[in-house]
């Protein structure tokens, strides 16, 4: 009996262990399985639905590919389509769509998805991006012709957006208002095993991938076998995952560990080019903002520079437009800069006839220049927010902070008048980001400055639908940018720039990152060691 | 006994009732709507009106209260507005990594707990009562989320026995347990430790003392026996409070569970999920509070004939 007993124990013993090895995955298995860490912003994105989706997070480009991907030096490059030209007058675009390409259901891609793929953008929150295309029509099975409402020198811009990803017809319509949720196909580099919402996506090779763009070595199936992108909302716990081994490579790494990951050995820190800019938005339908020597004084009186050196180690660029520097339309009329003058805040404030009191902050006819600052809760903005606040001190603007959750804060900004200024961050690498926070109709959200002005509204108008080309685009956004900045609707601080890191000793990055984030033209690239 | 149990369910239909307001109006009245997380930032007023009326959030409180009510009355918890899945499927995927983490939590804080407080009762005024009241006192004011990253700096990294974090594996479950389980070991332990030195000054122990029994027997059979019943009451309110306490914890160690999913539900006010989470976490509060009282009356037949 003891004798059974005993045995029965080491044969129990002996199959949970046979099955717990065979959970563990092999190591061939291994070998060809990377693990990569979302950007914290990313947490929570609820969908990989291209079309109706609001949020998309940093594994969409690896399941749906685009017409066309942007390159960090702003160039175009085919991935579905293969070429494209534009007519003179700017009214139609004709696309030649590449071969032979399927998408993971194994539904074939070609002219007539197109042609059901763009109607499908009509009253979504995404139609903005297609708003300019009146009709689309199929020349031949790889030929599209869209003929346009007005000339948009920003199609291609559009086209190349993350809410362009192409998803197959079929399996749209099948899961319906579940596609992105419990299905996603398209016809990119990955194909989705499973995705758990704040947790992580699975994604396996599209062994049949055939469509990658002239940015990526590899023009064949993704190196890697399969891609698990965990979600991790705390900055540190993904650190330290890093620096034990538990993953392979942080998709975005927050300024201020660059010191600390730099340091680490076999860790390689990879700095990409920024798409944010960090500004004061200043509401200008409220006192004393209604004066625009007080705007002009407010905005001189924040040191980029200072800020720059002192919160983020000198990494990143300071602020002086509302546009990020690559941009053609940041480059503006000098004078219009807004850089830290001090001397310029003071001037302007005097002959606002703000005085200087005894505490430190202006008066002006018994009325203190005390104003609300906004600000949203999160490290890097009380931390700047906390600088404004004595840069402002300096001049004599007295502030008082309040920090909101980002679901609280907008809904706080509809009431438009409860605001006076309001420390913001945005991501976009376009300069129509000034008609989305500084056009007359979205005052109060997302016109945080509650600007309405009739010249910023014509400049906008012209900027927006009255350019044929690129070039005239660039100058007449670049008219609207010098107006906005002329009447000081806000002040800019600081232009973040994008960071990865990646486990050296595991993972083999091809020598150039191409595009302006780290999408699928660079990791079809990637290899495990 | 049967009495007992059935007058407590009948308590916690008002309970439930009161509940389901609250947590309805809560999420309701705090600032933002899910609205704002789905429509783009260039999208109109009206698109955003459209959305709003889509989803019923334009009907008065009392009505979109009325209507959840009444679906949750057939077991439909709704659909997930931003998560757009079954909210009952959500919980279903997250709820068991809360109850295993919140288990084994409770089950190393009534172990160690106990097995702590009653050592430093034993022992009072010595080194190991001090060094007991030492570790309480550590426990009872270190915040969680740094003593997750602690856990992780020691255990972790620098020792490499666990993994940082996530739920790939049992071991990942053994350091969110420790995080949680220890500030439950400082409050079992405090708890049985005076129970334990009030009890012992009563006559029956002195009696028991007396009459020559062993003391290891008094302290075990007789003074921790009458000692546990306010450890009970104790551990049948944590029950609730290690589901939802755990939030931190599974932010730390990015772990999936009902802490998670109410977090990432709150920041983008999807209701119906909020709402499914809180009323989750409420009735464990409750259930824990009635099993409380059972086991209360179980062990202490004074009790159900109070209430009986």
């Amino acid at each position: 009996m003891r004798y059974t007993a005993k045995a029965m124990l080491l044969s129990g013993s002996a199959l949970l262990s046979a099955g717990l090895l065979s959970l563990a995955p092999s190591a061939s298995a291994m070998a060809q399985e990377a693990i990569f860490v979302m950007p914290a912003r990313d947490v929570g994105a609820p969908s990989y639905n291209p079309i109706l989706g609001t949020r998309l997070n940093a594994a969409t480009t690896l399941i749906f590919d685009r017409m066309v991907i942007q390159d960090a030096d702003q160039s175009f490059h085919g991935q579905l389509a293969t070429s494209w030209e534009t007519s003179a007058d700017g009214l139609t675009w004709t696309f030649k769509l590449r071969p032979n390409v399927k998408f993971h259901d194994g539904e074939p891609f070609n002219a007539a998805t197109i042609v059901w793929w763009l109607p499908k953008f009509l009253g979504t929150e995404n139609a903005f991006m297609t708003d300019a295309i009146d009709k689309v029509d199929v020349i031949d099975n790889l030929t599209v012709k869209f003929t346009m409402k007005n000339p948009d020198p920003n199609m291609l811009f559009n086209m190349a957006s993350s809410f362009m990803g192409i998803p197959s017809p079929k399996s749209f319509d099948q899961l319906g208002d579940k596609f992105g949720v419990t299905g996603a196909v398209g016809t990119g580099p990955f194909k989705l095993e499973s995705f758990v919402v704040g947790q992580q996506t699975v994604l396996v090779r599209n062994e049949a991938y055939n469509s990658a763009s002239d940015l990526s070595v590899n023009q064949g199936p993704a190196k890697l076998k399969k891609i698990t992108l965990r979600e991790i909302a705390e900055d540190s716990t993904a650190f330290l995952e890093l620096k034990t081994g538990g993953v392979d490579m942080l998709l975005s790494v927050p300024t201020d560990f660059l010191p600390r990951l730099s340091s680490e050995k076999g860790t390689k820190v990879v700095t990409l080019p920024g798409t944010e800019v960090y500004y004061v938005a200043i509401n200008t339908s409220v006192e004393p903002f209604t004066d625009i020597k007080v705007r002009e004084a407010m905005a001189f009186a924040i040191n980029q520079k200072e800020i720059l050196a002192s919160l983020f180690g000198g990494v990143g660029e300071e602020a002086h437009t509302f546009l990020i520097s690559g941009l053609a339309e940041a480059k503006v009329d000098p004078k219009l800069l807004i850089a830290y003058d001090p001397a310029r805040s003071r001037k302007a404030l005097d002959e606002a006839g703000w005085v200087m009191s005894s505490d430190g902050v202006r008066a002006k006819a018994g009325t203190r220049l005390q104003v609300k600052l906004w600000t949203q809760s999160g490290t890097e903005f009380k931390r700047i927010t906390e600088v404004v606040q004595a840069q402002l001190k300096a001049v004599g603007i007295g502030t008082d902070i309040t920090a909101f959750d980002a679901a609280t804060i907008t809904a706080q900004y509809r009431k438009k008048t409860e605001h006076q200024l309001a420390v913001r961050v945005y991501s976009w690498a376009n300069a129509d980001i000034l008609d989305w926070f500084f056009a007359g109709k979205r005052a109060g959200h997302p016109n945080h400055s509650m600007w309405v002005n009739a010249t910023s509204e014509a400049l906008n108008e012209k900027a927006m639908k009255g350019s044929r080309t690129w070039d005239e685009r660039v100058a007449n956004f670049r008219a609207y940018h010098e107006n906005l900045l002329s009447q000081f609707v806000f002040a800019p601080i600081y232009q973040p720039v994008q960071n990865f890191a990646y486990s050296q000793a595991r993972i083999t990055m091809p020598a150039t990152v191409r595009g302006t984030r780290l999408q699928s033209q660079t990791i079809v690239d990637i290899e495990k060691k | 006994m049967a009495n007992f149990l059935i007058k407590r369910l009948v308590l916690l239909i008002p309970v439930f009732l009161v509940v389901s307001v609250i947590i309805f109006m809560i999420i309701h009245l705090v600032p933002g709507d899910p609205i704002d997380n789905i429509v783009q930032i260039g999208s109109t007023p009206q698109q955003k009106a459209a959305l709003t009326a889509k989803y019923g959030l334009d009907k008065p409180l009392i009505v979109q209260y009325a209507i959840w009510f009444g679906k949750l009355m057939t077991g439909d918890l709704g659909e997930a507005i931003i998560l757009r899945q079954p909210v009952s499927s959500l919980i279903a995927q997250n709820l068991p990594h809360s109850l295993i983490l919140g288990s084994l939590a409770l089950a190393f804080s009534t172990v160690v707990g106990i097995a702590t407080g009653a050592l430093a009762a034993i022992r009072r005024d010595s080194w190991v009562d001090r060094t007991v009241m030492a570790v309480i006192l550590l426990g009872s004011t270190v915040p969680s989320f740094w003593l997750g990253l602690l856990m992780i700096l020691v255990f972790a990294v620098h020792l490499g026995w666990f993994p940082v974090s996530g739920a790939r594996s049992w071991s990942a479950l053994v350091l969110p347990v420790l995080t949680i389980g220890l500030g439950g070991v400082a409050l079992v332990a405090r708890v049985t430790r005076v129970a334990m030195m009030d009890i012992s000054r009563r006559d029956f122990v002195m009696m028991l003392h007396a009459k020559g029994v062993p003391p290891w027997r008094i302290n075990l059979q007789h003074i921790l026996r009458h000692a546990l019943l306010p450890v009970v009451t104790i551990l049948s309110l944590r029950i609730g409070w290690i589901l939802g306490g755990a939030v931190t914890i599974e932010y730390v160690f990015a772990r999936p569970g009902l802490g998670s999913l109410l977090i990432t539900s709150l920041n983008q006010r999807d209701y119906p999920v909020v709402q499914g989470c809180l009323l989750m976490l409420a009735i464990a509060v409750m259930l824990g509070t009635l099993l409380g009282d059972v086991v209360q009356a179980l062990i202490d037949p004074r009790v159900r004939e109070r209430t009986g």
